[in-house]
């Protein structure tokens, strides 16, 4: 896809969401089954699929306006989701039926696989835990540790007893328990199944960048339109700092986004090759660093945005916060600012003070463009 | 609101190849070189340091051969300069020649300007300061008193500069000054502004160096007293000064030294990392994780740059992030260590640390103070 077609997208996603009914509740709060088909028909929970497999042959980079959108608008449906399962089931080479439209992702398993491998069909017993969407989905996909190696097994969810439970956003993060239920499995490459997290991290970046991205100009519309002491309250230095920090930490959410999206589409691109196995193959690093740069800001963009707001910005009835509350939830969600910062710290204090330089430097010199 | 594009840039084919021509002339010329002197690198002023730059053609890097130049590109020109000061070499005597002054002789200057000042400039020899601020006039720079008159020989400069980095071993000083409208006439004080060129040599200059906190000398006062400023060393047009200082500030505020300042002290940080600290392990992903998204909020910056684009929003918002954190670099550290470490140890991170306690103060108040940038922020975030 190029970058036109990126814009594209991203216009029909804009207008497609703004059309959708006169309240931000409409889009951020109650399931929209409407909205979910059209989704489904524009074909965007194939986006990722290869062209071979029957999808869209879209990269990560493809699929960033997208994240952006859905967060720019706070859409509660869980498309990422849907989308980065049928990556997974597509890398894992599962088939996965196209009329099942919600297939979800659980990535916090505990329970066990009975029978054989080989020996189908297996059957699951245990909990997912934290399941997007849970209580919506057709069918779901998780990864099992099993005797002979992980293996990606697809469940049917309405076999599940559902336990809905929520993040702090109001998103359904349900537990759904299974009991010797039927799965279709195959081998997951251990890779893969730790590249998930990634994924989902990922993609949680670019949720994120396009809803501060929204909350910024929304706090700036409000700073020029609410009028106290005589003036709009953006007028006065000291609300004029607070923004231009709040501004500046949302334009390096979104170069982190855009720079970790386009590392990860190339790295995806390199997989298996020379040049692939002597950068790392795979955009962890952009990625981790990515997320955890997110995280970090949404201390300032929260803060900034209900200060700004005042009280009006503490009701229910008022837009802000399905973009705070969210930005809140994601930050605890593929990765704590903990998780993250200690995996790079410690992946940085064991490569060793003469390679910091040059490792940074390298992996974006690998990714240069010919001339 | 378009307004923050930070569209990540690729480097060019070929970078990986340069950047380790550079890190060669790096092992020979800047190896070993004291965390201390590291530190805030593209302050210190080295002469034999510049001329050997200068010998490689790596001054100058993207001006034209017939100045000089090497005719590369302004990202192969990003890929050295971040070289240089990840290496904490000391390219503190051409820096600005180099940044500022060389660009705006390219732009502004007369033919006869650019033959005399560039080949010098970039063989190392040649060595630039700005004056700009003066005692009533900072981060307020439209308030400049420093008066040029035209005579019928020459300009006859009066006034003072302050803050002038350099001043005192520098050749030349572009110096803002007034030639028109005189500062306190309301409305009207962006106007009557010129640049002249000003060779410190000159009769009646008198260079006062001024003692920093930590006992360095890097900035001065300087005093014009009836000094005769040839008439062809104004830069560009007379009343253009405003515009032209303020059209150089993208270049100045958005490149790799307004976010590597620290940079010293984080490589003896990590040399003495405890792989058993849990904070340590944190502290360093994170400062990891804010330093490369600053070096991709930089390099998009420079990327725009390079395609003839003026992102000067995107540079003040670089800028002001990227000197929190060279600022802030110190005191995390410090906050770190202090159980295991003597400020006043004789050691590499003890000294690193030390010094940079004291001078990193200094960091969001050069260039434009962290208000005056995040003013410009929220200007283009349409809130002024």
């Amino acid at each position: 896809m190029s970058t036109e077609q990126g814009r594209m997208l991203a216009d029909t996603l804009t207008r497609l969401f703004r059309d959708q009914g006169k309240t931000q509740a409409a889009l951020s709060e109650a399931w929209n089954d409407g909205l979910w088909q059209q989704l489904h028909e524009m074909g965007l929970p194939q986006l990722l699929v290869p062209e071979d497999q029957g999808g869209a042959g879209g990269t990560m980079e493809d699929a960033l306006p997208v994240a952006q959108a859905l967060g720019a608008f706070a859409v509660a449906l869980p498309l990422g989701e849907v989308m980065l399962a049928r990556q997974m089931a597509a890398r894992c080479g599962l088939p996965l039926a196209e009329e099942a439209s919600l297939v979800g992702l659980a990535t916090t398993a505990t329970g066990m696989l009975g029978g054989e491998a080989g020996d189908e069909p297996l059957r699951f017993t245990g909990t997912l835990h934290g399941v997007p969407w849970g209580r919506h989905l057709q069918r779901l996909l998780a990864v099992i540790e099993h005797p002979g190696g992980p293996r990606l097994i697809e469940l049917p969810a309405t076999a599940a007893s559902c336990r809905p439970a929520h993040n702090p956003a109001g998103e359904p993060r349900d537990r759904l328990q299974f009991d010797q239920a039927p799965v279709h499995s195959v081998p997951c490459p251990p890779p893969v199944a730790q590249d998930l997290i990634y994924q989902g991290a990922l993609w949680r970046v670019g949720q994120m960048a396009g809803a501060m991205h929204s909350l910024l100009q929304r706090t700036v519309d409000h700073a020029r339109d609410r009028v106290q002491f005589g003036k709009p309250i953006g007028s006065f230095q000291a609300v004029q700092q607070q923004l231009a920090l709040f501004g500046a930490e949302t334009a390096a959410v979104g170069c982190a986004a855009q720079a970790a999206f386009r590392c990860a589409a190339r790295a995806a691109s390199r997989v298996g090759t020379v040049a692939g196995i002597e950068t790392g193959g795979d955009a962890h690093f952009e990625i981790a660093a990515a997320k955890l740069r997110a995280n970090l800001a949404v201390e300032t963009a929260t803060g900034v945005a209900h200060q700004v707001h005042g009280a009006i910005g503490f009701t229910r009835e008022h837009d802000l916060h399905h973009f705070t509350r969210r930005l809140l939830a994601w930050r605890s969600e593929f990765g704590s600012d903990r998780h993250w910062s200690e995996l790079l710290g410690q992946a940085v204090i064991s490569r060793g003070v003469d390679t910091f330089w040059a490792d940074l430097t390298a992996r974006g010199d690998a990714m240069a463009v010919p001339a | 609101m378009d307004l923050l594009n930070f569209e990540p840039v690729s480097l060019p084919a070929g970078t990986a190849a340069w950047r380790q021509q550079v890190r060669g002339f790096l092992a020979e010329h800047a190896a070993g070189i004291d965390a201390e002197r590291r530190a805030n690198a593209w302050a210190v002023f080295d002469e034999g340091f510049s001329r050997a730059l200068g010998a490689r053609g790596w001054i100058g890097l993207t001006w034209p051969a017939p100045y000089g130049g090497a005719g590369r590109s302004a990202l192969e020109r990003y890929v050295l300069l971040e070289e240089l000061l990840a290496a904490g070499a000391p390219v503190g005597a051409h820096w600005i020649a180099d940044r500022q002054s060389g660009p705006a002789l390219l732009r502004y200057g007369s033919e006869l300007q650019r033959q005399r000042f560039l080949p010098a400039i970039t063989r190392g020899e040649c060595y630039f300061c700005i004056g700009m601020s003066e005692p009533g006039a900072g981060s307020d720079l439209a308030a400049v008193r420093t008066r040029a008159e035209r005579r019928a020989d020459h300009w006859l400069l009066n006034g003072q500069k302050l803050w002038t980095t350099h001043a005192h071993r520098a050749h030349m000083m572009i110096t803002l000054v007034r030639t028109g409208t005189e500062a306190g006439q309301a409305g009207k004080r962006h106007e009557g502004l010129s640049q002249l060129l000003v060779d410190l040599k000159s009769p009646g200059v008198t260079v006062r160096p001024i003692v920093d906190l930590a006992g360095e000398v890097h900035f001065n006062e300087v005093f014009f007293d009836d000094v005769r400023v040839p008439h062809d060393m104004l830069l560009g047009q007379e009343g253009q000064g405003w515009v032209q200082c303020t059209s150089e500030l993208s270049l100045e505020r958005s490149g790799p030294e307004r976010y590597l300042s620290s940079h010293a002290l984080f490589v003896e940080f990590l040399r003495c990392a405890d792989p058993q600290s849990q904070a340590q392990r944190i502290e360093i992903g994170r400062l990891t994780a804010e330093l490369w998204t600053l070096r991709q909020m930089s390099l998009a910056v420079a990327g725009r740059l390079a395609l003839g684009q003026d992102p000067a929003l995107e540079a003040a918002i670089v800028k002001d992030l990227g000197n929190s954190f060279e600022q802030a670099l110190p005191r995390r550290v410090q906050a770190l260590l202090d159980d295991g470490l003597a400020l006043e140890d004789d050691t590499a991170l003890a000294r690193v640390l030390a010094l940079l306690l004291q001078t990193s103060p200094s960091f969001s108040l050069r260039g434009g103070t962290r208000e005056i940038l995040r003013g410009i922020i929220a200007r283009g975030l349409g809130l002024r």
